[in-house]
């Protein structure tokens, strides 16, 4: 290497010093941001959409983005006190609504969907919750238990086991099917707010989530055993000094993140109506999304993030890609989803109301 | 009740929820159909048996010291009562709904069928059913906690035998036709899809008594070595001419199907050492590979393809006159891959480990989505893909015949496999051990982190874009329904099961998790449940894989997050290892 000419160095030493990262994060923005102006500005001119469209989508984005919130509290409880991502929170979701519907079923057989709607929409909460709960603390149990202090890639990697596992356990037990949940009638139609119709289910969908939200707000910041939690997330081994059970405060996380997994298992269904084994896995990694957007471990943030996600679900393929000519934008919705996760991570990985975790990074 | 009884009661519990669980997800019935010895017993009761027999195993085990914790029989016994209780008891109830409060159970749980009832009752009535399972149980546990009893060699050469029996049983169809291509009669063997009984005998005796051997000269390397003339260095050389030789003649002793398996075996091997690279040596857990794999199946495909836009006759002015031949395309293919693993590895590398894995998912879902996509159809083909992807062409063979691409798909397996040991004893290889053990450290002792990574994740692209590139030849199509999240899953599987890091545990992972479940067809419905298992339990087992590799082995048994360690305890888990 000695005898190299002093061009040939310069140019090594330009290789090596020049910022690849940098430069390819700079390109990447500006790319993105000149493809979002121009797509938006060229959708507006036209003027395809009238407001109430706009409206309309934005409201379905909203009742969306409460569900994925209401997940993500599952993934970020969890990530608060193990750091670890769990990564089949979306399978307890789905085992929780997908149970539930074989109750529904029943429920409408004997015609109590139609007769006694709030009783029922209760019975099926409840069946979904405890369902899910009980798959989320026999996960902690059997798959994450035993790794306590292993290093971080071995329970992400369980996870992912876990994950198959059990969509494949619930298209053992309920077969491959995808099913139609019966209707409830009572939910069907529009509400006016002013003069302006929502739909029913959005309705029942956002004011459910803001319920399940306020409950989790206040058992985590009021009630002794959201103290434990907290106190396991900030130091495990001081808090058992301390006198917390850490094992039965990890159980519980895990219960309250299925529990609500599993209501929003139901808010899920009054959307989308139907169930299959394959479900939760992309409202799983949207969640995810949606929790590393607004900050992982911030129970405020999980909720800022869905509500973002949501939004730009349902707005953004139609605001940013149909101007821009692009032929039914909505197909590309898992790119937004997806391309948010990745953009979030590259320039704030801490997300909104996180704190960017340095000395965790490996 | 003593705790021992306890502990016995409790395993017998968890017992007959597994068969249960077994009986639920649809295995039992699913299994049922294959024979172990043809017209006498049948999969789903030796799995049955063998799930007692393990957790009376298990609860027979002595306690610390050598010193009994409980009589071995009664524990094993009483495990294996109580498990076949608990799966009799539960039929009963089952079978009562069904008949008794007529609800159809059927319409939520899929798999309670009548045949499995009848499965789970032997046949018989409900009750004698149950009673039957309980001394099944009671049989398998008594019979397996009383090994226990036995000398190490005795009970391990048992154990050899009744696996050398299951294993040999359930490959059978495949033997079989391994036997009939070498012209080797083997009907005394081997009867349809099941073994004979005096076939059974004959594999549990053969080896049983080979390990009883080997045993007495201190293991079969010692056994070999035994042999005049022979020494260690000469041995690995027999043993891998051998293996050659093996792989060479394999397509010729098995039909078609089976040579197109082990052409798929042989891609998974490359997707494997490619995954390996990335997971094994730098330690980047890329949950995205299949974008990798499916760059190259589209490369090769736009290539190559009659019904790519580049070449296909309908577009007026192809860019590219006629058919690009196969061997043109690979080195475009690999370049584009090399780029787009730089591309998509450059902005996220100073993401943490977990973080690092879901962006690469989503970039692999990202690639699917827009492939899929209208929008881009003019260009992939949307869902339908691309089709008529040209063959490779090698010396005018017909390369559309598996027994033929076996070999190019193995020649290039081979090649990933010696440039994998090169750069892992290289210094490169040592910069990413390092890398992955201490990034901190590896960058203040001046390994150049990004650089490293970025090339780990070229080096991985540019062998998954091989394993795309034959794919795409191999079916002559590329559509974005090959290339799902499953794909990434199913190839990180392979790596894990292996060995993470360790080369030849892709070898044998590929083999395992690819292999057997094609040749099994009972098992092929239920190969992601067992997929997700297998990640499961080798995590908590053996993370360390089937096949170790020693220094990921030390690093994964050295705790993460050691507390505040003093000088002391830091010393002291220095001393453990």
């Amino acid at each position: 290497m000695t005898t190299q000419s002093a061009a040939g160095s310069r140019y090594r030493l330009f290789l090596e010093r020049f910022p690849v990262r940098r430069f390819v994060l700079v390109l990447l923005a500006l790319v993105i941001a000149y493809g979002g102006a121009a797509g938006s500005i060229a959708t507006l001119r036209a003027g395809r959409f009238s407001g109430e469209v706009w409206a309309n989508l934005f409201i379905s984005g909203v009742a969306r983005g409460s569900v994925y919130a209401i997940i993500a509290l599952g993934y970020t409880l969890v990530y608060g006190i193990l750091f670890i991502i769990n990564f089949a929170h979306g399978e307890v979701f789905m085992a929780g609504a997908f149970t539930a519907y074989f109750v529904a079923v029943g429920l409408a057989s004997k015609g109590m969907l139609e007769s006694n709607p709030i009783i029922s929409i209760g019975i099926l909460f409840v069946v979904s919750s405890l369902v899910s709960m009980g798959v989320a603390i026999l996960l902690e149990r059997i798959a994450y238990r035993p790794l306590r202090g292993a290093p971080r890639l071995v329970p992400l990697i369980t996870a992912i086991g876990a994950s198959l596992f059990l969509q494949y356990t619930f298209r053992g037990f309920y077969g491959a099917n995808a099913r139609a949940y019966p209707t409830i009638p009572a939910i069907q139609g529009t509400w006016e707010i002013g003069s302006f119709p929502v739909q029913k289910v959005h309705l029942i969908s956002i004011l459910g989530a803001v319920a399940l939200w306020l409950v989790l707000f206040w058992i985590v910041e009021r009630t002794r055993v959201g103290r434990e939690m907290r106190a396991v997330g900030e130091d495990r081994e001081i808090a058992a000094l301390m006198g917390v059970d850490v094992d039965r405060t990890i159980v519980f996380t895990f219960g309250i993140g299925g529990a609500l997994a599993g209501a929003a298992g139901i808010l899920y269904v009054f959307l989308f109506n139907q169930v299959i084994f394959t479900m939760g896995f992309f409202p799983g990694l949207k969640a995810f999304t949606a929790a590393v957007l607004g900050g992982i471990g911030s129970i405020t943030g999980a909720a800022l993030g869905g509500l973002i996600l949501g939004i730009l679900e349902t707005v953004g393929p139609n605001l940013f890609l149909d101007g821009a000519g692009v032929p039914s934008p909505n197909q590309l919705i898992p790119i937004v989803a997806f391309g948010i996760l990745v953009l979030v991570l590259i320039f704030l990985p801490g997300g909104f109301l996180g704190a960017p975790d340095d000395k965790s990074r490996a | 009740m003593t705790p021992e009884l306890r502990r016995s009661v409790r395993q017998g519990l968890i017992g007959g929820a597994v068969v249960l669980y077994l009986a639920s997800v649809g295995m039992l019935v699913a299994f049922d159909a294959r024979a172990i010895i043809t017209n006498v017993v049948n999969f789903a009761t030796v799995l049955i048996v063998i799930t007692f027999a393990a957790f009376g195993y298990l609860a027979g085990r002595p306690g610390k010291g050598g010193e009994p914790a409980q009589p071995f029989l009664l524990a094993g016994a009483v495990t294996g009562a109580v498990a076949g209780a608990t799966v009799g008891v539960v039929a009963v109830l089952v079978d009562f709904l069904i008949t008794g409060l007529e609800w159809d159970v059927r319409s939520m749980w899929t798999s309670v069928s009548p045949t499995l009832m009848e499965l789970l009752s032997f046949g018989q009535s409900p009750i004698v059913g149950a009673l039957l399972m309980t001394l099944l149980g009671f049989t398998a546990g008594l019979a397996a906690g009383s090994l226990h009893l036995a000398t190490t060699i005795t009970r391990k050469v048992i154990l050899l035998g009744l696996m050398a029996f299951v294993f040999g049983a359930l490959g059978a169809p495949l033997f079989k036709v391994m036997l009939d291509g070498m012209h080797i009669p083997n009907r005394w063997l081997f009867d349809r899809d099941g073994l004979t009984i005096t076939g059974a005998i004959v594999l549990f005796a053969a080896f049983g008594l080979a390990r009883l051997g080997s045993f007495r000269v201190g293991g079969p390397r010692q056994a070999l070595l035994k042999v005049p003339g022979t020494s260690e260095k000469n041995l690995r050389w027999v043993i891998s001419v051998l293996a050659l030789l093996g792989i060479a003649v394999l397509p010729w002793i098995v039909n078609d199907f089976v040579s197109d398996v082990l052409g798929f075996v042989g891609l998974y091997i490359l997707l494997g050492l490619g995954l390996n690279i990335v997971v094994g040596f730098a330690g980047l857990l890329d949950l995205g590979y299949v974008a990798f794999y499916a760059v190259g199946a589209y490369s090769v495909a736009i290539l190559t393809a009659r019904s790519s836009y580049l070449v296909g006759g309908s577009v007026t002015a192809p860019a590219v006159a006629g058919y690009t031949n196969f061997w043109v395309a690979v080195p475009i293919t690999i370049l584009i891959a090399v780029v787009i693993g730089v591309a998509i590895g450059a902005p996220v590398l100073r993401l943490r480990g977990d973080y690092l894995a879901i962006v690469t998912l989503g970039f692999g879902e990202i690639i699917r989505t827009l492939v899929l996509s209208d929008w881009l159809k003019a260009k992939f083909g949307g869902p339908q893909g691309l089709t008529e992807v040209a063959a490779v062409p090698f010396f005018g063979l017909n390369t559309r015949d598996p027994q033929i691409l076996y070999y190019l798909i193995y020649a290039f397996a081979g090649l990933a496999l010696f440039i994998s040991y090169r750069l892992k004893t290289s210094r490169v290889g040592r910069a990413w051990a390092a890398m992955r053990e201490d990034e901190d450290i590896a960058e203040g002792m001046g390994v150049s982190v990004i650089k490293y990574k970025l090339l780990a994740f070229a080096t991985g692209a540019a062998v998954g874009s091989l394993g795309g590139a034959f794919f795409a030849a191999k079916l002559s199509v590329a559509n974005p329904g090959s290339f799902t999240l499953l794909v990434s899953i199913n190839v990180l599987a392979v790596v894990v099961l292996g060995g993470i890091g360790s080369i030849p545990g892709v070898v044998v992972g590929s083999l395992v998790l690819v292999g057997l479940p094609e040749l099994l067809r009972e098992f092929g419905e239920f190969r992601l449940h067992i997929y997700g298992a297998i990640l499961i339990a080798i995590m908590i087992l053996k993370p360390e894989g089937l096949i170790p590799d020693k220094r990921r082995a030390l690093e994964l048994h050295q705790p993460d997050h050691q507390p505040e360690k003093s000088v002391l305890s830091a010393e002291a888990t220095e001393g453990i290892q």
